[in-house]
């Protein structure tokens, strides 16, 4: 069961498990509906500034986005960490991977929020 | 796996992309790794990217122009393909995981990646007609 899939990994722990298992979750059902926006609703996509600013102008936009990136950019790492524990590292690389994998998710995420509100607030007032 | 613990960090890894003498579910597997890695580096070049919306219009839309060029849109039609994968491969391991399902895993595993496949076709005959 060394190198199944299903369930934790050996050296995974359950919590960041299930996190995963939940965050993968999650990103289908945001990625659903950011896909069919992105590329049916709006009549030729949102391929312009304009389009975009205007479509952050409805609240649930920047919500949903912000769920967007905390989710996948949490999976996308728990799941990067999982590959690299499958390759037997020593206890010291796990640390620098969990240092270096906590300190670019927060940042990622806290990008991601920040670009959120500024295209956001680019609209504001038009 | 006693052999495995012998061998170099970098002939594990590449054993990871072995078809050779694979079951289906192994394939599964080894398509579950390499979509993860291919979506978590399009994530962070999406994240850098959008970027150009905080520089206002001009870059947003120069780089849009950019974007359309037939390989950027098949890129992205890989981008889809890979997240079909990965995603419907994830509500496979999911469920098997809660125990439903697993006697069904080969046939599982054949319908999603042809349901990949046809979903990637529509978004590609979309994104290269808009």
């Amino acid at each position: 069961m060394n190198n199944s899939i299903y369930g934790p990994k050996s050296n995974e722990g359950g919590w960041l498990w299930f996190i995963k298992a939940i965050t993968g979750l999650l990103v289908i059902v945001i990625l659903f509906i950011h896909l069919i926006v992105n590329h049916f609703v709006a009549p030729n996509g949102l391929l312009t500034y304009a389009d975009v600013v205007k479509y952050y102008q409805n609240p649930i936009i920047p919500i949903m986005e912000i769920g967007l990136v905390a989710f996948a950019v949490s999976h996308s790492l728990i799941g990067l960490r999982g590959i690299i524990l499958d390759l037997k590292p020593t206890q010291a690389f796990i640390n620098i991977i969990n240092w270096l994998f906590s300190i670019v998710g927060v940042g990622a995420v806290i990008y991601g929020i920040w670009l959120i509100f500024t295209i956001a607030s680019r609209g504001a007032g038009s | 796996m006693t052999e495995a613990t012998n061998q170099s960090p970098v002939s594990r890894a590449v054993k990871w992309f072995d078809p050779r003498d694979r079951s289906i579910n192994t394939i599964g597997f080894i398509l579950n790794r390499i979509t993860a890695l291919g979506l978590t580096l399009y994530l962070f070049l999406h994240l850098i990217v959008l970027h150009q919306l905080a520089d206002g219009p001009a870059a947003y839309n120069n780089f849009i122009s950019l974007a359309h060029s037939p390989i950027f849109t098949f890129l992205e039609v890989l981008v889809v393909t890979a997240g079909f994968i990965h995603g419907l491969n994830g509500v496979r391991i999911a469920l098997n995981s809660f125990g439903v399902g697993i006697r069904s895993q080969k046939l599982l595993l054949v319908s999603l990646f042809a349901i990949a496949i046809i979903v990637s076709l529509v978004f590609a005959f979309h994104m290269f007609t808009v």
